[in-house]
């Protein structure tokens, strides 16, 4: 690790993530790693400073290891993963000396609890429910759908099913018969319902200190749980004003001092935002990574800023830059699955690879011919990188890459 | 400069994009932006310019930790043998990352940057191999044959050319020569390759302009030997125009040009198309014996010549054309070894001069050889070359080692029995032997190890190989119930009465482990070296089988072969000399054993290898039941030391544990 500055925060990284790790590693703050003891020996062999910690469901133990950071004199933990939000809450609130903030980790990890503090906050939300066995599913399904005047027969409108404590994709299904919802697992109950919205769907990635959002992106979805790119159209910029009030709303909400939070929105065809769900740690699908490629700067460190106490406005000021016009192009990212039942090799389409935008790629060759079938969103193969100056071109190639065979 | 095009540029920025995220990342890091690096680096080497934007970005993304984590890290351990298999990869991230480690090499052969564990003498000498190893691939650039082979055999032709442009062809024309030179030593009948590589190395030098040098000097001794070997065909004047020439030459001019072909063609074992001009057109010369000084022969083969006059002119006739112009020198070479003294010799070749081929015999020759030539022509030819030459039979690349060393036991020792095989094959479509007194008819035998025969050999073996095999599978098949090694009973009745009938067998086949190996040992002294058999020579050719192990002595297979004789070498030092029909002898078998082809007293198309270096790879051979023992006691220091490089190779894990087994060596009670 190279010097630090001895006049700024000691930070603990809560979960492995090499990418967060490296971007810190490269970053002027003291840290140290706390997770796993399996990657303890990977961390020796490379001087990174690690504390092994097992992060199990239960915290009881997180008395202990907020006492350990402490003795070790860090400043503040910062959650990596959705399973390691409620234990930097637990840490900080004795490392800050801020009992809060355990209290509104919880409100991040159980996705009723927040759906209700928002609506509380005066947020637009969906309809929505918990469920905690199959039956409350099928209820809530007819119940939508009868609301929708919907007569037996016709197409059910479908509902969206999220395990309460899976962040992002894993754990999301969209159901609409009653089969969808025999083929739920017992393991992702209890879980929230929500109605589907026809709208437009985005995220945000807000860097908050002070209670002040820092900087704020707008990341578009062209396709949930296939491609997103940074910044986002002109149209969806258009919001920005919207979108910034709503986050500020969440900040009074959730009583957010500092941190990061990434929230999912729903702008209808009436014109109305809608929050979907917020979590208080980095987004999945490398956002920080096309918002890094776009804009130049480094989510993570940007975290590190966030959290750290001892971080000066002056410092924050220096490193974001201006939002939107700040950005280098638009960079986009695609995440393939295979279409095919059976296939045998990688092949980049030639639409694809001779695209002037297509920057490269992280897929594999296949490690198995039988493709098994997609549970919930899924998991992607890997993902292709696109970047360029036009972020229409960019979301109808991103779009386009749907159609298209990357593994044959 | 190539012009860069548009796409090139566009890449060019993205792989600058993914070196510098790759150069930012912590060492720890690292592995997660290679991907990325080498997607862009694939894409860009196709296009107009691409090459020279990753070259001149080799070393910086070396640094920025390109190859961290493989064993390209280390550049001085890379083999140049491995290079092509790589880039030739189906895995492109694999092929993109041997593509960015030659271009590192390059830049660091051609001064234009440096690397902190490559000096730019070896990067320089290990591209030069990796050029002569692949000199075929690139210079085979003629659009069509690219195409051909496929994009990325194209695209790796264009790498090679892009390397071979800028550290020059000097080094890489020695080490072809050299390696030329090697194969030829060894006189093999097939010389369709190195003729291929002899051209390849003309129209390099020729593209290339002159480079002085004692490559140069090497390479033209070769392509002059094919295009020019005398004084009138030094300019390559064609064959009508040479021919021309010839009528206005005098007799001193006639036999200068004679004897130019003559030295040429021993010199190199190869034939110029002017020398088969030449000779046919002097066998209607009247007043000169042009033939037997344009066949450059000695004092057994002008014997041959004067007695045999009629039947080898029609030898000549009939066997030697533009397009089988080997022919020649195997005829050469048959006439000198004397062979036609033999009483059955002549008939023999004369019956061969009558053949009546079968159609579907006519339609595998004309598919293996063409129809330039007659079938029966190359039939012809190919007898001429492999009685003339026994020891240059190869298989080709075919796994009948078996019948390849069958063919050229039979041309050293029984060549008629094997014209009398030919005439079968040809003319009955079978070949009849007998198995203890039973018979086996091979029209009659479902296809063996080859399916139905290489047709990437030379004619006689193409139109016997098929039936050899399947003989020799149902023979093993008569064996299966035996138990032991089927080729103590299978060899003789196969080969010939000569082949010994006693057989010792270093493993046990039913287990796989060493079996007796001491007395292995010690027998094929007894019976094989002269210091220890009371210096009896070794009469008759004997199929013995080895332990085939690669260049780091692990084991590949087990192999046929043909012990010649054990005599001294240069230095006095015993050896065993052997005819491998594996195509190249000269073969490194690990840990220090290497069989060379040249330089310690092998005749051509003979390997060898010291005595006991010999017997620690070999596992089968055969021994005369009756033979006097007691000569000279085996010493136990030689047969540790063979046990030992045995066991340090392919038997390592073949050792039974018999410690616990021996009773001294047992725990007492």
């Amino acid at each position: 690790m190279n010097d630090y500055d001895p006049n700024k925060g000691y930070v603990a990284l809560l979960g492995w993530s090499l990418n967060a790790i490296d971007a810190v590693d490269r970053f002027d703050r003291r840290y140290i790693v706390v997770a796993p003891p399996w990657a303890e020996d990977y961390c020796s062999q490379n001087g990174i400073p690690f504390m092994p910690w097992d992060f199990d469901r239960l915290n009881e133990r997180s008395h202990e290891l907020a006492h350990r950071l402490k003795d070790e004199g860090v400043d503040v933990a910062i959650p990596l993963f959705e399973e390691t939000v409620e234990w930097a809450g637990a840490v900080n609130s004795v490392l800050l000396n801020n009992p809060r903030l355990l209290g509104q980790s919880m409100l991040f990890r159980d996705k009723s609890l927040m759906k209700r503090r928002a609506q509380l906050g005066g947020i637009r939300v969906g309809v929505f429910e918990e469920a905690h066995d199959r039956g409350d599913v099928i209820r809530f399904l007819k119940r939508v759908n009868q609301t929708l005047l919907k007569l037996d027969g016709d197409p059910n409108d479908p509902i969206h099913f999220k395990a309460f404590d899976k962040s992002g994709t894993a754990g999301h299904r969209v159901i609409r018969t009653p089969e969808d919802v025999d083929n739920i697992p017992d393991d992702e109950f209890p879980a929230l319902l929500e109605s589907h919205l026809d709208g437009w769907e985005f995220a945000v990635e807000a860097w908050i200190k002070d209670r002040k959002i820092q900087f704020l992106n707008i990341s578009e979805y062209v396709t949930l749980g296939y491609s997103v790119f940074v910044p986002a159209t002109p149209e969806l910029e258009a919001h920005r004003a919207r979108i910034t009030e709503e986050i500020e709303k969440l900040i009074e909400a959730f009583d957010i001092d500092f941190g990061f939070i990434h929230p999912e929105y729903f702008l209808t065809s009436d014109n109305r935002l809608y929050f979907g769900e917020v979590a208080y740690r980095p987004p999945g699908f490398k956002a920080l990574e096309l918002i890094e490629r776009a804009y130049g700067f480094n989510g993570y460190q940007g975290l590190v800023l966030m959290f750290d106490p001892n971080t000066t406005q002056d410092e924050i000021d220096a490193f974001f830059p201006e939002a939107v016009t700040g950005a280098k192009g638009h960079a986009g990212c695609f995440g393939v699955y295979p279409r095919r039942r059976v296939v045998s090799r990688l092949e980049v389409p030639e639409e694809t690879a001779n695209h002037p935008y297509f920057e490269f790629h992280e897929l594999a060759e296949p490690m198995e011919q039988k493709v098994t079938k997609r549970t919930a969103f899924g998991t992607h193969w890997g993902l292709a990188y696109f970047f360029g100056e036009d972020p229409h071109k960019l979301r109808d190639l991103l779009k386009a890459q749907e159609e298209l065979d990357f593994y044959v | 400069m190539t012009e860069m095009s548009s796409g090139a540029e566009r890449l060019t920025g993205t792989l600058d994009v993914a070196i510098e995220r790759l150069e930012r990342a912590r060492p720890f890091a690292k592995q997660r932006h290679q991907r990325p690096v080498l997607d862009v680096v694939s894409r860009l080497m196709p296009l107009p310019g691409g090459p020279e934007a990753i070259l001149s970005r080799a070393v910086r993304m070396d640094r920025a930790g390109l190859f961290g984590g493989s064993d390209w890290d280390v550049p001085t351990a890379l083999l140049p043998q491995l290079t092509v298999q790589t880039l030739e990869s189906d895995d492109r991230v694999l092929a993109a990352l041997e593509m960015a480690s030659l271009m590192r090499f390059l830049a660091v052969a051609t001064g234009t940057a440096q690397h902190s564990t490559l000096q730019q003498e070896y990067a320089q000498h290990f591209l030069t191999q990796v050029l002569a190893l692949n000199l075929p691939r690139f210079f085979n650039f003629s659009d069509e044959a690219s195409r051909a082979a496929g994009e990325r055999a194209a695209l790796v032709a264009r790498l090679l050319r892009f390397i071979a442009e800028r550290v020059g062809l000097r080094d890489v024309l020695g080490v072809m020569v050299a390696e030329i030179w090697r194969i030829l030593e060894q006189r093999p009948v097939q010389v369709g390759p190195v003729k291929d590589m002899i051209t390849q190395i003309a129209v390099a030098l020729n593209q290339q302009g002159s480079e002085p040098g004692a490559e140069r000097l090497g390479a033209e001794r070769l392509i002059s030997a094919l295009f020019g070997p005398t004084v009138e065909t030094l300019d390559d004047p064609g064959l009508d125009l040479y021919r021309e020439r010839l009528g206005h030459m005098d007799d001193a001019g006639l036999s200068r040009e004679a004897m130019g072909f003559a030295r040429s063609m021993h010199d190199t074992g190869l034939v110029s198309d002017y020398h088969v001009a030449f000779l046919l057109w002097a066998l209607d010369y009247p007043d000169r014996p042009l033939v037997p000084e344009a066949m450059g022969l000695g004092s057994t083969g002008l014997d041959c010549w004067r007695h045999y006059r009629g039947l080898i002119e029609e030898l000549i006739r009939a066997g030697v054309t533009p397009a089988t112009p080997q022919a020649l020198y195997g005829l050469a070479m048959l006439m000198e070894r004397g062979i036609l003294h033999h009483t059955p010799i002549a008939p023999a070749l004369k019956r061969a001069l009558r053949l009546e081929l079968r159609p579907a015999v006519r339609e595998r020759i004309d598919l293996g050889f063409g129809t330039q030539a007659s079938a029966e022509t190359h039939l012809l030819a190919g007898a001429l070359e492999v009685i003339g030459q026994p020891l240059g039979v190869g298989q080709g690349a075919n796994p009948t080692c078996q019948s390849a060393r069958a063919i050229s036991m039979w041309a050293l020792n029984d060549p008629d029995f094997l014209l009398h095989l030919m005439v079968q094959a040809a003319e009955a479509e079978t070949v009849l032997m007998h198995f203890e007194g039973q018979p086996i008819n091979s029209a009659e035998l479902p296809a063996g190890l080859a399916g139905f025969g290489p047709i990437d050999a030379d004619p006689l073996s193409v139109l016997l190989v098929p039936h050899l095999d399947r003989i020799y599978a149902e023979m093993g098949r008569l064996c299966a119930p035996r138990g032991g090694d089927p080729h103590r009973w299978i060899n003789p009745e196969f080969h010939g009465w000569w082949v010994a009938r006693d057989c010792a067998v270093a493993v046990d086949v039913s287990t796989g482990f060493l079996d007796e190996y001491d007395r292995f040992v010690r027998r094929f002294h007894e019976s094989y070296h002269p210091g220890y058999n009371g210096d009896r020579p070794l009469i008759h050719p004997q199929p013995a089988g080895i332990a085939f192990t690669d260049s780091t002595g692990t084991f590949i297979g087990w192999h046929a072969i043909t012990i010649l004789r054990v005599a001294s070498g240069r230095a006095g030092e015993t050896r065993v000399y052997f005819y491998n029909p594996n195509n190249d002898s000269g073969q490194d078998w690990g840990q220090g054993v290497s069989v060379t082809t040249s330089g310690n007293g092998e005749r051509h198309g003979e390997g060898s290898l010291e005595f006991e270096q010999f017997l620690s790879r070999l596992y089968l051979f055969h021994d005369q039941p009756l033979r006097p023992t007691g000569h000279a006691p085996v010493p136990a220091e030689a047969v540790e030391r063979v046990r030992q490089m045995a066991a340090d190779s392919w038997a390592g894990n073949r050792v039974p544990s018999t410690r616990a087994a021996d009773p001294a060596e047992a725990p007492s009670a």
